[in-house]
């Protein structure tokens, strides 16, 4: 199926429901619907149509169209497509119907642009707050034009409500974990309901890492300064996030970048794989008590961080994407140390793999823990080594070639069990390929420029782009709409924790609360990707809610303070 | 007789962070780290010693427990031959006494735990008692093993009757199960499963800090010269050169030899859950019983 195909057969299906439709760059479709039909469209493309969920983006086009835009993102991965479902909401009634009672993966997307823009989705199963504060005042949303990015909201003089976290069910009881927990590097709080040892319910409250990115991309910087933020919205892997920016711009504006530059971009993003992958491995393993994996896995993932250093200038920011390149080149010179690198990381790897094969215990711990079945990952649209232990053959590169993808193949790691183990076998030997891939990429890079030649301040404003990156915990899918002044109007960014997260209640249900952290970790979560936006702290009891001046006087009298 | 109390005393007390520091190097060796000098764990606990004591509940049971559990280990310390062939409190006490305070020492963390109000402490304390009820089991079937043989409760006795006699199958097999126990009565990985840092936070220890947390932590480490000591001299008593202070020498070589073992067991696994720890342990069981059968039959 095509796109063309594709249009037709929705026409043919809602026939004058479909308002406006249009395929504006190859493998991209924008559909217009009424905001009545939105449910059943939606229901249709996800479950009949198989179409993977990614994100929901919403828009306030209030100065511009006078409206709300609500915009669903769908991927039809068999056909190389992406589904942008468009709705326009009038402000006097900003509602839309929910699509999460058919699209079960839109749970978290629906809830964030209701506390962003205040657009409510009518019948949703957990309507409650998401990204927001505790105690951020209501009707205040922050991603609305008219929204200051550098307000301050007045803290509130009555002690905050809170989001009410569910309850256990009779004969469960509660155990805490987090917001702040050993094995968990970022805070996440976690309710964890158990009867003895066995977990039998679980309730989530995340975001407490806002630090506003989303909003100063809509507000205040302009196009070329944004992937340097962007690289910063993840700790380990954010490479991705200032690729996908420059792809998704770069696609709105119509840019073709050189074929050079097409090629470090891959040769970048298959190190930051490898050191990420090689990474988790070592976190997997303190969580589950084996520290010589650890202090070992990341003694082997050193050289490739003092690689990345010697490509980029720095270990993990590299700053190389700009829009229409990037802004360094890899010399001759250091092709070799590159080779010698990775040689050196694959035998080591190679013995790991090895190692861990005919390791009894390791294998205890995680075969049979922490299943996923395949039915389940494609209802909650997991991405990544996630959705590959479970059988489910996505990956962007494949999918989406972007970067030198369409010129180097690359090869699909899939395991079915979906259980820890074939995810960390997924992660294993994806570090293998990503050491091909850097091989051949250096060995098929053409000679060139690296960064495409075209007018600066000219991109037109109003135009549409989406992409994605392959990340090593998933894929990142950026969506951005240009606006004036050389700045975007809208720019969404959903990292693959956002997605890979939500399918953790089902993994963790009937495992052990000893399974938990390594459960939680077997996603190989990163919280600051999800969590972009804002940054008021509330300190909360179960019991009594203290307010901050409280607290600040408990913990002087504590320290001898006035 | 005072003066053989006073050496036991010191030397394990004394001598127990010595070898935890030893223990620590070696698993830095196998991190391919440099690790800390072998002189960390007195420093650690001087620190925790002079470190302000922080507490949630202010049960007494919480502040009882570290002393109780370090005065039960002081007290089993005389209680076991380190040089000599008879404890320093050899006529006071036999092995059901020794029993008595191994598990006093065990008894008193649960204790604290129980009077804890934190989730993680307790879940810690559920833990423990699951695995404290079939090690002990163990552990008694092993030590009944020689006392069967030697025909006696006194520790003095069945190590004279061992070196009389050199080994036996009986011994042997119940030796096997003594030596895999020591693995989880050390709280050493794949067993750690009641403390478990990644997963609740070090379980029954969650609320100790300053004092109460140096106790514990010192208690740790002389179990772990308390255990090897038991274990070799009821089951690997050799060579014996009768000369006391030779004798203590040469125990404490061996001592050191048994910690490493179980330093490198803990620094190459990854942690159990406790139904798995506790299937394996039942296994463990069932060879200490065919010890005890052949024990019984004179084998």
């Amino acid at each position: 199926m095509n796109g063309k195909e594709l249009i037709q057969k929705l026409k043919e299906k809602f026939s004058h429901f479909i308002l406006k439709a249009e395929e504006k760059v190859p493998s991209k479709i924008y559909i217009t619907v009424p905001k009545e039909k939105i449910k059943e469209i939606s229901d249709y493309i996800f479950n009949q149509l198989k179409a993977r969920f990614q994100i929901s983006a919403g828009t306030d086009r209030r100065n511009t169209h006078g409206d709300f835009l609500v915009t669903h993102i769908f991927s039809l991965d068999k056909d190389k497509l992406f589904l942008l479902l468009h709705t326009s909401i009038a402000p006097e009634d900003a509602s839309i119907d929910s699509i999460t009672p058919a699209v079960p993966a839109a749970n978290w997307a629906e809830r964030e642009f209701r506390d962003m823009i205040g657009v409510t989705p009518v019948g949703h199963p957990d309507p409650r707050r998401l990204v927001l504060a505790d105690d951020w005042p209501e009707g205040i949303y922050p991603l609305r034009k008219d929204f200051p990015y550098d307000c301050k909201i007045p803290l509130s003089d009555s002690p905050a409500p809170g989001v009410v976290m569910k309850e256990p069910k009779e004969g469960a009881t509660t155990v805490p974990i987090g917001p702040f927990f050993p094995v968990l590097e970022e805070p996440s709080r976690w309710r964890v309901f158990v009867e003895g040892e066995t977990i039998v319910g679980c309730d989530y409250r995340g975001f407490y890492n806002h630090r506003g990115i989303e909003k100063l991309g809509d507000s205040v910087l302009t196009y070329n300064q944004i992937p340097f933020v962007a690289e910063r919205i993840c700790g380990i892997c954010g490479y991705v996030h200032s690729c996908c920016y420059c792809q998704t711009v770069e696609e709105a504006a119509g840019i073709e970048i050189p074929v050079r530059a097409k090629y470090i971009r891959s040769i970048i993003l298959e190190l930051e794989r490898i050191h990420s992958h090689i990474l988790w491995f070592g976190i997997a393993g303190h969580i589950i008590g084996f520290d010589t994996v650890l202090m070992q896995t990341w003694r082997i993932r050193e050289p490739v961080m003092w690689l990345a250093e010697r490509i980029t200038g720095h270990r993990k920011t590299y700053g190389m994407n700009l829009i229409g390149g990037v802004r360094r080149d890899i010399p001759k010179e250091i092709h070799q140390d590159i080779l010698n690198v990775l040689n050196k990381v694959e035998k080591e790897w190679l013995s790991v793999i090895d190692a861990i094969g005919g390791d009894t215990p390791l294998m205890m711990r995680l075969k049979e823990v922490g299943i996923l079945t395949y039915e389940d990952a494609v209802r909650y649209s997991v991405t990544g080594p996630t959705a590959r232990g479970s059988g489910v053959e996505i990956d962007a590169r494949i999918d989406h070639p972007f970067a030198a993808y369409e010129y180097i193949p690359v090869k699909i790691v899939l395991y079915k069990e979906g259980d820890i183990l074939a995810r960390t076998l997924v992660r294993l030997e994806e570090t293998l390929e990503s050491i091909r891939i850097i091989r051949e990429c250096l060995k098929e890079m053409p000679q060139g420029t690296i960064m495409a030649d075209f007018k600066k301040d000219e991109i037109e404003a109003g135009k549409e782009g989406v992409s994605v990156v392959e990340a090593p915990r998933g894929e990142v899918i950026h969506y951005l709409i240009t606006g004036e002044e050389n700045k975007p109007a809208r720019w969404r960014v959903r990292a693959p924790t956002y997605a890979n997260l939500q399918s953790v209640p089902i993994m963790i249900q009937n495992v052990t609360i000893a399974d938990m952290p390594i459960t939680l970790g077997s996603i190989d979560p990163c919280f600051s990707c999800t969590e972009r936006l804002e940054v008021v702290d509330v300190k909360k009891g179960e019991i009594k809610v203290y307010t901050p001046e409280e607290l600040i006087a408990i913990s002087s009298k504590k320290y001898g303070g006035k | 007789m005072f003066f053989l109390g006073v050496v036991n005393l010191l030397l394990v007390i004394l001598l127990a962070p010595l070898y935890e520091g030893v223990i620590r190097k070696v698993k830095a060796l196998v991190h391919s780290r440099i690790g800390p000098p072998v002189y960390q764990p007195y420093l650690d606990i001087l620190k925790l010693l002079g470190k302000e004591d922080l507490r949630v509940s202010g049960n007494i049971l919480i502040s009882l427990a570290p002393i109780v559990c370090f005065a039960s280990i002081m007290m089993v310390s005389l209680l076991i031959s380190i040089g000599s062939i008879q404890p320093p409190l050899g006529n006071g006490g036999d092995v059901i006494v020794l029993i008595y305070f191994i598990s006093l020492g065990a008894f008193s963390i649960m204790i604290g735990a129980a009077a804890s109000i934190s989730t993680y402490a307790f879940i810690g304390l559920t833990r423990k008692m699951m695995l404290y009820m079939i090690l002990e089991v163990i552990v008694v079937i092993s030590i009944f093993t020689g006392v069967i043989r030697s025909g006696s409760f006194m520790i003095a006795d069945i190590i004279m009757w061992h070196l009389k006699n050199g080994p036996t199958l009986s011994m042997i097999l119940a030796g096997i199960p003594f030596f895999l126990v020591i693995q989880a009565q050390l709280a050493k990985l794949p067993f750690d499963i009641a403390e478990a840092e990644q997963e609740i936070m070090d379980g029954p220890f969650v609320e100790a800090s300053g004092p109460r947390l140096a106790l514990f932590k010192w208690s740790f480490y002389a179990k772990q010269i308390i255990y090897s000591s038991l274990f070799l001299e009821i089951f690997i008593p050799w060579p014996k050169t009768y000369i006391i202070p030779v004798d203590i020498i040469i125990n404490l070589l061996k001592v050191l030899i048994v910690m490493l073992l179980v330093g490198i067991i803990d620094v190459v696994n990854p942690r159990l859950r406790i139904d798995q720890a506790i299937k394996y342990y039942a296994g463990v069981a069932i060879v200490a019983l065919i010890a005890l059968a052949f024990a019984i039959i004179g084998a």
